[in-house]
């Protein structure tokens, strides 16, 4: 049999053996305490994932083996990949990625879809608040303390008018599902990368799975770049049409591939910090045909490295005089220096008070419980319970640093509570998440791995754009909750339904 | 176009056309291990090392020698050429190079053509050398020089006729013109006449893919002086000297911002000069045997100078210079 004959015509609803524990899915095994986005507690489908369960049941593991190696090589020639920087040379890798695309159904989504809404809306207030008028502050809303302390907080942009208000215009946030539904997991309101990922992974999925993508009616997401582009040149006013470029550290840089990416997408240019000139507070790119005038930089460069006259003085990878001109109004930079303050793991434990406060609604989307150890009750539940709590670092990113306490030694927990005790405001804890699982094809066989899902908020001058899918992550090793590419994880497609 | 990408994208044609010279040197000299006496190939490492930029091996001069030393270690100086990542001119050193130009280049560059160099490199850099050998020493170089002219179709295919496209096409002609220049210097050196062995011009001919065409334009029977200005002044033979200044005179054109008006950028009076000198001097059928040389010479140095004016003028100018008026 052909790789392509097992896919049939996808529209047919025979019955099949395809419940959880037989057929193809033999070796699938349903576990109450995890959700699961495929079967039922019976071990039936899902109404929303029966066509896709079909199409699995019909194909051989060798079939499914040929599509999985089909869709990795594709991403090694097209150089879809992230640079590891080793002790001596740098190594490229292609992000493990499963073939079987993770299906959300309309309602769900338009469950999630409103959530990010009120919480990006939220979160720019709260910017916005903090770096002038400080109402939320002054409330008690937020400790003072925490804001005002947090590293990521910029006092050169106390009191800076920034285009239209919008200081986050590209936003990733985590969401995961446990058995009690949909939850925020953390934002990333810096430079939220994975997005490319993404759109690799739709279109290399739609290829493997063309007939049945198409009977299920899946979403969109192809026109993600030009809605950047319109998000990112929304942000201010020129009588012509502007110039944006991506900002990027450079190819020694593990996201750089989505830089390139979506600066080809969107036409930019992509700049590297050399390539720019700031004079007489405007910002220049070098052509070949002399300097030409930036209005718009949408920056993968992290606030310290922007501008080494205002921030680091030792960054080679920003721009001297980028912020004066920033500050001038010459410029656009999105996201807008500051913003980190906001995605702070500390500070996420405000974020349901934050929204209530600003907007005077209840938060659609919940957070995950958390403990800050820079509170002595904190602290002490923190340390009472390490064996069963993840702690991690309020700055902390990409799942390093991190203590998972189920999956810990009692050695690495000891040597763990001793930095919580010597830096405890450096640190949260909070319940390990039972999240949910997704049918993946691991080893040659169909077995359940947890998943999670950044989707990708776009907040323009006047509207958010969220496209209907994102990055959705996976921990295919077995057990594992971790789903950062740095350990162990991988991405799959996500498909949501048009209804 | 962003400075550093017309300066990634002419390095990346430098790299691809340098990647391609190698392969066609060492596939003329590979297929000649065959049938070739032992102090012909010996002058053929030579001029090919020579030719290449590298330290010339040393060779023994006895016969029995000389044998031996060229079966086992025609082998280890082909590797030196193809896989040796210590050696910066080495095919894989320069795939390497351009993948990595190209890699920065990405938004420019269409999805197609990326993909062909990509799976170039990987072809390469997994390729296990000695089995190649073993297929025939000659073969990897084929091979080598059909996937870089695979690519060149697909950017030819592919790409606009914008400034990427020029810059790349610059940077292949720019070195094309200096490998040819070294190439026929070396080559003419090496056919001095003496009492020790000499190469072919045919093979010369061969080498720059010349030959066909000069049997059907000029004869079977190849002259010294004949081939000299066959391969400096043809300007239906891509790897004639003259073709290639009269296209870097064309791309230069194209580049120019001002649209080639009066003043013309440095790098472009320059290119119309090396045309100028091309069409005069070296290989000229009337020129006493070895005056070439030191034409060849100059026009070495010449299109040295013409490169640093394309950094100087589009890549590295001072600030000042590029500010709107």
């Amino acid at each position: 049999m052909t790789v392509s004959a097992f896919l049939g015509n996808g529209f047919d609803d025979e019955p099949r053996a395809c419940a959880a524990g037989s057929g193809a899915f033999a070796d699938y095994d349903l576990e109450a305490r995890f959700y699961d986005e495929v079967f039922q507690d019976d071990g039936t489908p899902r109404e929303s994932c029966r066509k896709l369960v079909n199409s699995l049941s019909r194909a051989s593991a060798d079939e499914l083996a040929t599509l999985q190696e089909g869709v990795a090589r594709r991403f090694v020639h097209e150089g879809i990949t992230f640079t590891v920087l080793g002790a001596t040379r740098m190594s490229e890798h292609i992000i493990p990625i499963d073939c079987v695309p993770r299906v959300l159904t309309a309602a769900e989504w338009d469950h999630i879809d409103r959530g990010l809404r009120q919480r990006l809306t939220a979160m720019n207030l709260f910017l916005r608040d903090i770096y002038h008028e400080g109402y939320s502050l002054r409330d008690g809303v937020i400790p003072h303390e925490l804001v005002l302390g947090c590293p990521q907080y910029r006092v050169e942009m106390r009191g800076l008018k920034v285009p239209h208000d919008v200081y986050v215009a590209v936003c990733g946030t985590d969401v995961v599902r446990t058995n009690d539904g949909f939850a925020v997991l953390e934002d990333n309101l810096r430079v939220p990368s994975g997005v490319s990922y993404m759109l690799a992974c739709r279109t290399a999925i739609k290829r493997a799975f063309p007939r049945l993508y198409r009977a299920q009616g899946v979403r969109e997401i192809a026109r993600y770049p030009e809605h950047l582009y319109t998000t990112l040149t929304s942000l201010g006013s020129w009588g012509r049409d502007p110039r944006v470029a991506v900002l990027t550290p450079g190819h020694y840089n593990s996201a750089y591939y989505e830089h390139a990416f979506l600066a080809g997408e969107m036409g930019a240019e992509l700049v590297e910090g050399r390539d720019l000139v700031v004079h007489d507070a405007i910002v220049y790119v070098r052509t070949a045909s002399g300097l030409k005038r930036i209005d718009v930089i949408y920056r993968r460069v992290d606030d310290d490295f922007l501008d080494p006259v205002t921030f680091r003085s030792d960054s080679l990878l920003g721009v001297p005089g980028l912020f004066n001109a920033y500050r001038t109004g010459n410029v656009v930079i999105a996201n807008a220096p500051g913003t980190g303050v906001a995605d702070d793991k500390a500070v996420y434990s405000y974020v349901p008070r934050i929204i209530r406060y600003f907007l005077d609604e209840e938060p659609i989307l919940a957070n995950v419980e958390t403990h800050l150890c820079r509170e002595p009750d904190g602290l002490a539940y923190t340390l009472d319970h390490l064996e069963d709590l993840v702690v991690k670092e309020v700055g902390g990113s990409g799942g390093y640093g991190m203590l998972v306490g189920p999956h810990s030694t009692a050695a690495e927990r000891e040597t763990y509570a001793a930095r919580l005790r010597a830096d405890p405001t450096n640190f949260i804890s909070q319940p390990v998440l039972d999240l949910s699982r997704a049918s993946c094809f691991v080893d040659g066989r169909l077995e359940p791995r947890h998943v999670d899902v950044r989707p990708f908020v776009l907040r323009g001058r006047e509207d958010i754009h969220i496209s209907p899918g994102g990055l959705c992550r996976v921990a295919l090793r077995k057990g594992s909750l971790v789903v950062n590419s740095s350990q162990g994880g991988g991405c799959k497609d996500l498909w949501i339904l048009r209804d | 176009m962003l400075a550093r990408a017309a300066a990634d994208f002419y390095w990346m044609g430098r790299y691809l056309e340098r990647t391609e010279h190698t392969a066609r040197l060492l596939e003329y000299q590979l297929t000649r291990l065959v049938d070739t006496p032992a102090d012909q190939l010996a002058l053929g490492w030579r001029v090919v090392y020579t030719t290449l930029g590298h330290p010339v091996p040393q060779v023994p001069t006895d016969a029995d020698e000389a044998e031996v030393f060229l079966i086992a270690d025609a082998y280890t100086l082909a590797g030196t050429l193809v896989e040796d990542v210590t050696n910066p001119n080495s095919m894989i050193s320069c795939w390497s190079r351009a993948r990595e130009n190209a890699r920065q280049l990405r938004p420019w560059l269409p999805v197609r053509v990326w993909t062909c160099l990509n799976r170039g490199f990987m072809w390469i850099r997994d390729c296990d050398f000695a089995r190649a050998w073993a297929e025939g020493p000659a073969e990897l170089a084929l091979e080598a020089i059909d996937r870089l002219h695979l690519l060149v179709g697909v950017v030819d295919a592919m790409m606009s006729r914008d400034d990427a496209w020029r810059f790349m096409e610059l940077g292949r002609l720019v070195e094309r013109l200096q490998h040819q220049a070294v190439l026929l210097d070396t080559w003419v050196r090496a056919g001095q006449p003496s009492d020790g062995p000499r190469l072919s011009w045919s093979d010369l001919l061969r080498v720059c893919r010349a030959y066909e065409l000069y049997r059907r334009r000029r004869s079977i029977q190849v002259r010294r002086e004949s081939a000299i200005g066959f391969l400096v002044r043809n300007p239906e033979l891509p790897r004639s000297l003259r073709f290639a200044v009269h296209r870097i005179e064309q791309l230069l054109s194209g580049i120019d911002p001002r649209g080639a008006r009066y003043p013309l950028a440095a790098p472009h009076r320059m290119a119309i000069r090396l045309a100028a000198s091309v069409e005069m001097d070296p290989g000229d059928e009337d020129q006493a045997p070895g005056s070439e040389l030191e034409s060849f010479s100059v026009l070495l140095r010449d299109s040295r100078q013409l490169h640093d004016l394309i950094m100087a003028t589009y890549v590295n100018y001072p600030v000042e210079r590029g500010l709107p008026s």
